[in-house]
């Protein structure tokens, strides 16, 4: 991977010496977690602590006729028993707590009614894990059973059965929890004066995150002081402890966040759960530590799930291979109950149509409830979806037209003479290399030279893809986050972050940063534990936002902690703090960087001798700094800049398939990547490669498979077909060409989920390439693809789309049998009359 | 998991015994590599445990005098796969390939022959293997000691023919000459998922060609499946690829009657026999024709 050269231009502290960003600093946090001395959730142990555990629903939806926990108080070791129907009233219900999101349709525990198989009936804290598991068996539950409803498009039919009844939608009705839609330009239009038109029914799955360290929690309520500690294994402490705070109606200051080490959230532990709230509850009967880790199946069943959809998607090409419009209709399951789900159609659409600025875009949107797992974030937020059948159409529209499908790509990539560019979407690019990636992308996988010698049962596909860096979701106007820095009196340095690091280096990349803008040794630099007590407040760490959003802050907190550190040099050395310079943990004369005073000697005097400092001069050495993306809300045909920058990526996939088991390898893959200025190169990369990964598994092999009932057949990681090491080919064609953002102060720009998006259409179009076979459904495993190459033998055709063409297949085979937009006429009506009035607006 | 006892005899009698004592709650356990999976999610709940670590002659491989390979019930995957051709010669060595080839390291190095033959999984390897070569199992109890035919032993998922006091002593592989080429051929996603299909292909050479054919088909069906009606046709002359192939139809519409046109899970078990019966003939002609 190339290194990103350091800025030297642009705001900021200038440093003497060696200039840690943009070199591949080892990581801090390897260390500990090699040597198995990192402390994650479940290793946590406190003096008197006792074991919670959750009965959870065998069935997908039922009404709850009885459940008694008697029972199971008489269970040996058990100490306390709850379910749902005597919370009622004692807790708050969440999911509203920000604006926009969702009426309160989250609860402890079913109450009356089950929505999904895994949800909360009632828990057991007992002196051991296997008494409460012991005290589970012997709740008695009495359930109604109900139909259930697992396909997203049953659930939009009027006979289908009901999974929230309770809860009265701003914006739907039945299942349809919300609606979304984005009319920018006339699709009509650009469809009327297209060379061609391709249309496509196409599917996904639902993915899970993951993540190996499970979700779980301590609590520990003191009876004294009143105060709630919860130690967590999730990515936003504040959004824990402001909605807990609110769903048990205490004060902010009564409830205390802390993380331990956490293996890994992807999206799946950017939200509150119940069991946060089970075991707080407990321990606040108990007055005892109480701890709760989830069981694999548990996580499967009852965390958040990468959010299925069905697209019925359309793109318009000239015959020069000019993108002109794109239509789609998103039916977006997002499981029984959602925090962010349909935010995920909202983002993943917007910044979806990226790289092209698409002059025409028409999309709706049903948001539907099923009775399955919930719905969430999940790396690349809704990308990889519109990706995987926005991607296929363009490769299916060039086959029309006979062009080349990375000519086209290269064609209709944003590569404007200027920026910023706003495109039509709204998206404003500060920067972008894309282009030159794609490029590069092609060469490296030797694009021409294998397309002109193709090999049986071998293919190449591309895709491309823009991430947004950091997000103003359109249900939260905020986008910000915070940093505290503290010089402590012998010259260390300490950063407190509430953004948890969970597998993105934050105390390896903030360290990089303060160690050049103070000037101070990064081995001096620590990141403190994540902690609502001590941490400013920030929204956590998802969305790709970590070194973008973060790291500007902790660049301007650095900022402003080394101006308090030169005006006391300045004032000691008789000097003024324009002559002076920072490096080798000293503050020096410029010029003369082997003098000067060391930072421990000023971080003293500020403590120490106080008659030394300047007069008025507040001696506190410690900053902080917010930064909030200057990006926008979300405008009401769709549009807008709801990301402060936006990174790139241009795949390649080469596959083989083997004709004889379906099997499909991924024998090689390049990744060209636009990451602004990379601060460390090597955390950047693996980003990528694990980006990568979850791209894979979503293509190839990871889905919930639910029967009709709603019951999930592989819940656990010997059935659930996550990728592992020997499958993932070597990733050694993977290069940056960065274009640093001009928006984020350094330069960078978002890494973590850029290496997904566009895998699953990437190696879609190389499938194509290699068999003939459009895949509309993911994922393509080896059973589908064998059945698939059978068929398309047995008619002797050259093209088979997969499921659409099988005989079994039930869906909609042609536009012309294609569903409309449950609400689609009256929103039609409105926009038309909008858009009569001001035909530039929005443009 | 529940609680239980963790009994450690000493011989198979005492094992025997102890299972006899705390019946009806009472398991034999070796590596643990699947008791301890369905303990955890407590789909399995014995009271009592009765180890087999410590049994005496029950780990390790030896040739017997009639040339037959005696495998102990408690020998580990990681044993198998350490021997060298004087311990597994011939076609006796695709046991320890076949150990070396399946699960990951931590399993192979708990995980036992005894253990995979009487855990009644249809996608476990040996099973398919010991079938496949016509083994033997070996078998005592309080009723006294047995022997019976590897095929047929497996019933079901999660049922073999051994009554709650018996225990597996050993799986007998027959002398070498009973075959003179054995292949073992199957699919699985990921390299430590158990086989979604396997196949055993055996053959014994004739004057010229193949004198005797045996082909068992493993995962596609709830037990080992010899298909003998596909075997019958490799006999003869060596099979040139279109028999291969025709024996490989064969055995699919043996295993899996009208499961061409079946709901997709089973065409493509279907298919996968196909290609593997197809792979594993294909395999142990070859050796014959070397031999
Ligand atoms: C991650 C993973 C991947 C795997 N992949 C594969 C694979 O690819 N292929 C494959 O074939 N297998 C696979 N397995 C299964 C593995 O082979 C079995 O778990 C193992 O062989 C069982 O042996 P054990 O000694 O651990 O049995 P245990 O778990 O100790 O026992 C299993 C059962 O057999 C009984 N039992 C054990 N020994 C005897 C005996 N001597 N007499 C009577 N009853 C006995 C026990 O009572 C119990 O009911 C996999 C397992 C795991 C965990």
């Amino acid at each position: 991977m190339t290194e990103a050269p350091p800025r030297t231009a642009g705001p900021g502290p200038a440093a003497t010496g060696p200039r840690l960003v943009g070199t591949s600093v080892p990581r801090k946090e390897d260390l500990a977690l090699l040597t198995g001395t990192a402390r994650f959730i479940d290793d946590i142990r406190l003096p008197g602590m006792v074991h919670a555990t959750i009965l959870r629903s065998t069935v997908a939806h039922a009404r709850v006729r009885s459940i008694d926990t008697a029972p199971a108080r008489a269970v040996p070791g058990v100490l306390d028993v709850l379910a749902g129907a005597e919370l009622v009233g004692k807790v708050k219900p969440w999911g509203d707590l920000m604006q926009d999101l969702l009426v309160g349709d989250h609860f402890p525990f079913a109450t009356d009614k089950v929505l999904y198989e895994g949800q909360e009936l009632a828990a057991v804290v007992a002196g051991t894990r296997y008494q409460a598991l012991d005290g589970c068996e012997a709740v008695a539950v009495d359930l109604e059973e109900l139909p259930a409803v697992v396909d997203p498009e049953q659930a939009l039919r009027p006979d289908a059965p009901l999974v929230q009844e309770r809860i009265v939608y701003e914006f739907g009705e039945g299942n349809v929890f919300d609606r979304y839609r984005v009319r920018v330009g006339d699709f009509a239009a650009a469809e009327r004066d297209a060379a061609v038109v391709v249309r496509q029914r196409f599917t996904t799955n639902k993915q899970a995150g993951a993540a190996l360290d499970p979700h779980g929690c301590v609590a520990s309520h003191d009876p004294f002081t009143g105060v709630l500690t919860l130690w967590s294994s999730t990515q936003s402490v504040y959004m824990v402890r402001d909605v807990l705070a609110d769903v048990l109606q205490i004060p902010r200051t009564k409830v205390r966040v802390m993380v331990p080490e956490v293996g890994a959230g992807f999206g799946s532990k950017a939200q509150m759960f119940g069991h946060e709230v089970i075991a707080a509850l407990f321990s606040m009967r108990l007055g005892r530590p109480v701890k709760l880790v989830l069981r694999r199946d548990e996580i499967f069943r009852a965390g958040t799930t990468r959010n299925s959809q069905v697209r019925y998607a359309e793109l318009a090409m000239a015959a020069d291979g000019e993108i002109t419009g794109y239509r789609d209709y998103v039916v977006h399951n997002t499981g029984a109950m959602s925090v962010w789900g349909n935010q995920v159609v909202h983002i993943g659409t917007n910044v979806g149509m990226l790289p092209y600025p698409i002059p025409n875009v028409h999309v709706d949107s049903d948001i539907v409830h099923t009775t399955t797992a919930p719905g969430g974030p999940l790396r690349g937020f809704g990308i990889p979806q519109t990706v995987w059948a926005k991607e296929q159409l363009v490769d299916m529209a060039a086959r029309e037209l006979g062009l080349d499908p990375l000519a086209v790509r290269e064609r209709n990539v944003v590569d404007p003479a200027t920026f910023p560019y706003r495109t039509p979407m709204g998206q404003v690019i500060d920067s972008t290399s894309i282009k030159q990636c794609l490029t590069a992308c092609a060469e490296a996988i030797d694009w021409a030279a294998k397309r002109a010698a193709p090999v049986p049962h071998e293919g190449l596909g591309l895709a491309v893809s823009m991430k947004y860096t950091s997000c103003r979701h359109p249900s939260l106007d905020t986008d910000l986050s915070a940093v505290r820095l503290r010089l402590e009196t012998d010259g260390t340095v300490t950063i407190y972050s509430s953004d948890v690091s969970h597998g993105q280096s934050h105390a390896t990349m903030l360290s990089q940063i303060v160690a050049d803008g103070l000037g101070v040794g990064i081995e001096k630099v620590t990141l403190a534990p994540p902690d609502s007590m001590t941490a400013p407040f920030g929204l956590g760490t998802y969305a790709s936002r970590g070194a973008a959003v973060l790291g500007t802050a902790c660049r301007l907190a650095t900022e402003r902690l080394r101006d308090k550190v030169l005006a006391i040099a300045a004032h000691v050395l008789e000097v003024g703090p324009g002559d002076l310079d920072t490096g080798n943990d000293r503050v020096f004369v410029k010029g003369l960087p082997d003098s000067g005073i060391y930072l421990e000697i000023l971080a003293a005097t500020a403590a120490y001798r106080t008659h030394q400092l300047p007069p008025d001069f507040e001696p506190t050495l410690e900053t902080v700094a917010t930064y909030d993306t200057p990006t926008e809300r979300e405008a009401s045909d769709g549009s807008g800049n709801l990301s402060v920058t936006y990174s790139g990526a241009a795949h390649a996939a080469h596959v083989r398939v083997d004709p004889e088991t379906g099997r499909v390898t991924v024998v090689d893959y390049a990744m060209v990547h636009d990451t602004g200025t990379v601060i460390n190169p090597l955390v950047v990369e693996g980003q990528h490669q694990g980006g990568f990964l979850m791209g894979m598994g979503m293509a190839l092999s990871e889905d919930y498979v639910y029967d009709e009932n709603g019951h999930q057949l592989n819940a656990s990681f010997k059935d659930y077909l996550a990728v592992t090491a020997p499958e993932v080919p070597e990733l050694t064609r993977m290069s940056e060409i960065p274009a640093p953002s001009t928006t984020i102060p350094g330069g960078q720009k978002g890494a973590g989920e850029s290496g997904t998006g566009p895998v699953p259409a990437a190696i879609g179009n190389a499938v194509l390439d290699a068999t003939g076979i459009r895949f509309t459904a993911l994922p393509i495993t080896p059973q589908r693809m064998l059945t698939a190459l059978r068929e398309k033998e047995r008619r002797g055709v050259e093209t088979l789309r997969y499921p659409d063409d099988m005989p079994d297949f039930t869906g909609p085979r042609c536009p012309d049998e294609w569903p409309s937009p449950t609400a689609a006429e009256a929103d039609d009506f409105d926009f038309d009359f909008d858009f009569d009035l001001d035909p530039e607006e929005g443009a | 998991m529940r609680a239980f006892t963790w009994l450690e005899p000493g011989t198979t009698t005492d094992a025997v015994a102890l299972l006899r004592e705390h019946a009806p709650g009472a398991r034999l356990i070796a590596g643990g590599q699947s008791l301890l999976l369905a303990m955890k999610d407590r789909t399995a709940g014995p009271t009592h445990l009765v180890s087999l670590a410590g049994v005496e002659g029950l780990a390790g491989v030896r040739t017997a005098d009639d040339g037959s390979l005696v495998v102990g019930a408690a020998t580990t995957y990681t044993a198998l796969t350490r021997l060298d051709a004087t311990a597994l010669g011939g076609w006796h060595g695709v046991l320890g390939a076949v150990a070396g080839d399946l699960a990951d390291r931590p399993v192979r190095n708990r995980g036992t022959v005894g253990g995979s033959l009487c855990t009644g999984d249809p996608r476990y390897d040996v099973p398919v293997l010991a079938a496949g070569v016509d083994a033997t199992l070996r078998i005592t109890g309080a009723g006294g000691d047995r022997e019976v035919p590897a095929t047929g032993f497996a019933q079901g998922p999660g049922l073999v023919a051994l009554r709650p006091d018996e225990v597996l002593t050993a799986l007998v592989l027959p002398p070498r000459p009973r075959w003179d080429a054995v292949a073992f051929e199957k699919f699985r996603h990921r390299v430590f998922d158990a086989a979604i299909v396997s196949v055993t292909c055996a053959l014994r050479a004739g004057a010229d060609g193949v004198a005797e054919a045996r082909l068992t088909v493993g995962g596609a069906t709830p037990a080992p499946t010899p298909v003998p009606g596909a075997a019958a046709r490799l006999v003869g002359p060596l099979p040139d690829p279109d028999a291969v192939a025709a024996a490989a139809d064969a055995a699919a519409e043996e295993v899996l009657p009208g499961g061409a046109t079946a709901g997709e899970a089973v065409r493509y078990r279907h298919e996968l026999v196909r290609t593997l019966v197809r792979r594993a003939v294909t395999r142990a002609a070859a050796d014959l024709r070397r031999s």
